[in-house]
């Protein structure tokens, strides 16, 4: 091994360097008059206002109707699916996830949006293809996403109407935080994310939207307890914490139903199963980094206190 | 030409090969019998260099074999195992043109005179017909056959053969041994064969070496080691030696009616 | 029988037909006048409607092209080694990840798409350099393991791969349960294909692969000579030992640096092979050269398969080789004449 193990290290080293020579900048070199900065601080800049937008995120695209520019979506991922009127849209991807680049290309976007959950494969070779392609950045809490929504209409040209809606959400989430605020009942909240293992269910840990969203709601989320963001609490942990409220996110998908729910084995030793406090709840509404986060504030808290909202 | 001096081999703890001293000249074929496990496989595997650790001196014309690397090694000597598990697809040209391997570059390319050799090799061992069939469409003693005739391809001055006439049957045997017997006078090659058959042994070897467990006990002309004393310890069964003046070797006929 | 004549005439002009098959096909259809014109740069008479011509060659010689030729290379790489393991172990279920190779880079890959790297560059490129990495330690490792004083005993080896091949799996799916978030990436890399696009993959793969085959081309003859047994190659005047370990060698670093860039991609390293042993015979001078190419050419056809026959959803490569290769091959073995071709 030793004799050969030397051009080895040699030609790995050349590899490396062939790879990160052939680096190029982020984003387009010609200043625009459109300029926003990316989470790494980096700016971006557009000519003028997108009008062929390809969105590969459904958070993005719901950011992308709400605002008015939903003409100006020429191209989206498979997962966005809302408002319905998008799935006329061409979908560009391959399945499996994939995104097909050639597709993309050839729709001849001005504007790519991705979020941090795309491939930073398929980021790098949509840019190597001269295509301007924009990432949105995960946000943590409502003024992250109204941030978003800012920058989103900065690049397709809708600012007038988004400060509007902007407004509007802050203050439809200032609504719901000031009713919550005349309790002092804080139920605890188990959310399903997956169920597939019913002795161990994925449920969302500390520091994620849901659990920000339960904290707003009026309602403990049972998964802080949890080390990491999305993780699986075993049976018996929930047994003994014995949530006040179950809400299954996972029936959005299909599959799990209520009654599903209720005859899983040792299920029924549930607090909140016996008591009927639990309920579907649509995912989408808390999982999509877009406007409908406002949409999953209301109806969560409507659920956990419904005797504030008469 | 062929030289083996104090030879000794171990597997593990045991000791296989027990300070051998074997000689055998040009022109000469020289039998190893013994019993099952005497380690008589061990010996041709420690003379031809695939046995990783032994002591002793092996030399060659004079030449001291350990200092060799292999492919010189296969110039000075050649092997012919057992015919079995050959590789079916193999033509018998194919096959005899490997024991050119010593003399080829690593590509693999052939020249005329290695091609010479095999035609040779193939016309002496009877085998031309033969050529372009598949080794798996042989019966057992063309195999070996064809096994002998790469061993006189790779054009060597020693030949070791192992135990070449089992699962050959009485015609076979015969015809295979008178070839060895043949070549060995024809291009003067020390002959070392390891055989299971004592009488076989006795007709076509000028000189037997009877190995046992691991040692050399008898190295002599054939009548000189098949004595009836001798092979009865060996054998720990009765023997009879029959005398056979005009053979110049006795008939050894073994009377396992019961142990001694 | 003509198949049996002009092995390398043929062999080319498959290959030939396979890459100008997947450069002119994909989701966007280029009329076959227009990539001619496209790729040849000739045929000023025929017409390109303005606008597309730009976008074309962008998609052409950006896309496809380097698609085509990493997964050319990909191929001639996994079969090459093929041949040459299967030779080597003398056993015809020899692969290029019996000793561990595949699951060393998966194992290296998935730790680098779990590290959240301040650079999203420095998290693209990370991948395939640790996924070589993580297979050129499994070789390392299982070389360690296995050697017993200067010789390589063959059944230790393999055991020594399935060894570490299992514990690196295991690993790896630990790690691909907890990082929820690339569990897509990692599966979808695990399943085989081209992750990486353009032309640095092409660039970065060229030296090792070309490197690796280039040593596996000229092992042909001493490969023959192993087929009679690694003591008969010894008292043939082979260096048995060393040999082995070269072929070894060279035989996983070529499959590591394919498998670095288009995942794990099965049975293009076992069945070529096999299939050209059928056709040409087992003549590893021959064999090997006409794997290499033959691998290219399958591969190529497999990637094929997998972007149209479900267009327009795309297939991982991995799945298609499985599910196409599998059968055909016990189709070809049941109907390939009944002598011996090992």
């Amino acid at each position: 091994m030793r004799r050969s193990s030397n051009p080895i290290l040699i030609f790995l080293l050349l590899a490396i360097g062939l790879l990160f020579s052939s680096c190029k900048s982020s984003g387009p070199s010609a200043q625009g008059p459109i300029q926003v900065t990316d989470k790494q601080g980096q700016t971006f800049s557009l000519l003028a206002p997108a009008q062929r937008v390809v969105s590969l995120a459904p958070g993005n695209t719901e950011i992308l109707y709400a605002i008015g520019a939903g003409s100006q979506v020429v191209g989206r991922d498979s997962y966005s699916d809302y408002p319905a009127e998008v799935t006329a849209v061409p979908d560009v991807s391959g399945g499996f996830g994939d995104l097909n680049t050639e597709t993309i290309f050839s729709l001849k976007p001005d504007l790519v949006l991705v979020s941090e959950l795309t491939p930073p494969e398929k980021v790098k070779a949509l840019q190597d293809l001269k295509l301007k392609v924009f990432s949105l950045a995960n946000p943590t809490d409502f003024e992250g996403m109204y941030k978003n929504m800012e920058i989103v209409a900065k690049l397709t040209g809708h600012e007038t109407e988004t400060s509007a809606l902007i407004e509007k959400s802050r203050a439809r989430v200032a609504a719901v935080l000031k009713k919550i605020a005349q309790t002092t009942k804080h139920p605890s909240v188990f959310y399903e994310l997956d169920g597939t293992d019913p002795n161990a269910p994925w449920t969302p840990g500390p520091g994620t939207f849901v659990a920000t969203l339960i904290d707003m709601a009026g309602g403990k989320n049972l998964g802080d307890i949890l080390s990491s963001a999305w993780a699986q609490i075993s049976l018996e942990e929930l047994i003994s914490k014995n949530p006040d409220i179950i809400l299954i996110g996972d029936a959005t998908w299909g599959g799990v139903t209520l009654q599903s729910v209720k005859e899983r084995s040792g299920w029924n030793a549930l607090g909140a199963i016996k008591n009927n406090a639990i309920y579907t709840f649509d995912d989408n509404l808390v999982s999509r980094p877009g406007p409908r986060l406002v949409d999953g504030l209301e109806a969560m808290a409507k659920l956990l206190h419904p005797e504030l909202f008469q | 030409m062929l030289e083996i001096q104090s030879l000794s081999a171990a597997y593990g703890k045991r000791l296989a090969l027990d300070r051998v001293t074997i000689s055998v000249k040009s022109g000469q074929i020289l039998a190893v019998i013994g019993p099952n496990g005497a380690g008589k496989s061990t010996l041709v595997r420690a003379v031809s260099g695939v046995l990783p650790s032994h002591t002793g001196k092996i030399r060659i014309g004079g030449n001291d074999l350990s200092s060799l690397s292999p492919g010189q090694r296969a110039r000075y000597m050649a092997v012919v195992p057992q015919a079995r598990n050959m590789p079916a697809a193999f033509t018998v040209y194919q096959t005899v043109l490997l024991g050119r391997t010593p003399y080829l570059g690593w590509l693999g390319q052939t020249s005329e005179q290695d091609q010479e050799h095999v035609r040779i090799a193939l016309e002496q061992t009877q085998l031309l017909q033969l050529a372009e069939r598949r080794v798996s469409e042989l019966s057992g003693g063309e195999q070996q056959r064809v096994l002998l005739a790469r061993a006189l391809a790779q054009d060597t001055p020693v030949m070791l053969l192992d135990e070449p006439t089992t699962h050959l049957d009485l015609q076979h045997q015969s015809s295979l041994l008178n070839l060895v017997r043949k070549l060995a006078t024809e291009h003067q090659l020390a002959v070392l064969m390891v055989l299971h058959d004592l009488n076989l042994a006795g007709l076509y070897a000028d000189q037997v070496a009877l190995l046992v467990g691991g040692r050399l006990q008898a190295l002599g002309t054939p009548q000189e080691v098949l004595t009836e004393k001798s092979l009865a310890d060996v054998y720990h069964i009765p023997v009879h030696v029959i005398p056979l003046p005009e053979y110049g070797s006795p008939l050894i006929l073994p009377d396992g009616r019961g142990p001694l | 029988m003509h198949l049996k004549t002009r092995p390398y005439l043929i062999s080319f002009a498959l290959l030939l037909l396979a890459f100008v098959l997947s450069v002119a096909i994909g989701p966007v259809f280029i009329p076959p006048g227009i990539l001619l014109r496209v790729l040849t740069g000739a045929f000023p008479g025929i017409l390109v409607p303005p606008g597309l011509q730009e976008t074309f060659s962008t998609i052409v010689f950006s896309i496809r092209l380097p698609h085509a030729i990493l997964i050319l290379l990909s191929g001639a790489a996994l079969a090459g080694s093929g041949a040459v393991y299967q030779g080597v172990f003398r056993n015809p279920l020899a692969d290029p990840y019996i000793i561990g190779v595949a699951s060393g880079a998966g194992l290296g890959a998935v730790i680098a798409m779990a590290i959240p790297w301040p650079n999203s560059f420095l998290g693209l490129y990370a991948v395939p350099v640790a996924a070589f990495l993580g297979a050129t330690l499994t070789i390392a490792v299982v070389y360690a393991l296995a050697r017993v004083g200067s010789s390589l005993p063959t059944t230790t080896l393999i055991l020594a791969g399935v060894a570490v091949s299992a514990f690196a799996t295991s690993l790896t799916s630990f790690l691909m349960l907890r990082s929820n978030n690339e569990l897509r990436r990692a599966i979808g890399w695990l399943l085989g294909g081209s992750v990486m696009s353009g032309w640095e993959p092409v660039l970065a793969m060229l030296p090792y692969v070309t490197l690796g085959l280039g040593a596996l081309l000229i092992s042909g003859h001493a490969l023959n000579v192993l087929q009679f047994g690694e003591e008969q190659a010894q008292q043939l005047g082979l260096p048995t030992e060393r040999v082995k370990a070269i072929l070894i060698l060279a035989a996983s670093l070529t499959t590591a640096a394919a498998v670095a860039f288009t995942g794990v991609i099965g049975f293009i390293g076992l069945i070529v092979p096999h299939l050209v042993r059928m056709v040409w015979g087992h003549d590893y001078k021959r064999l090997i050269p006409l794997s290499i190419i033959g691998g290219g050419t399958a591969l190529l056809l497999a990637d094929l398969l997998a972007r149209v026959v479900i267009a327009p959803q795309v297939l991982p490569v991995g799945i298609v080789t499985a599910l196409v290769g599998a059968p055909f091959f016990l189709w070809v073995l049941r109907h390939a004449k009944n002598q011996a071709y090992w």
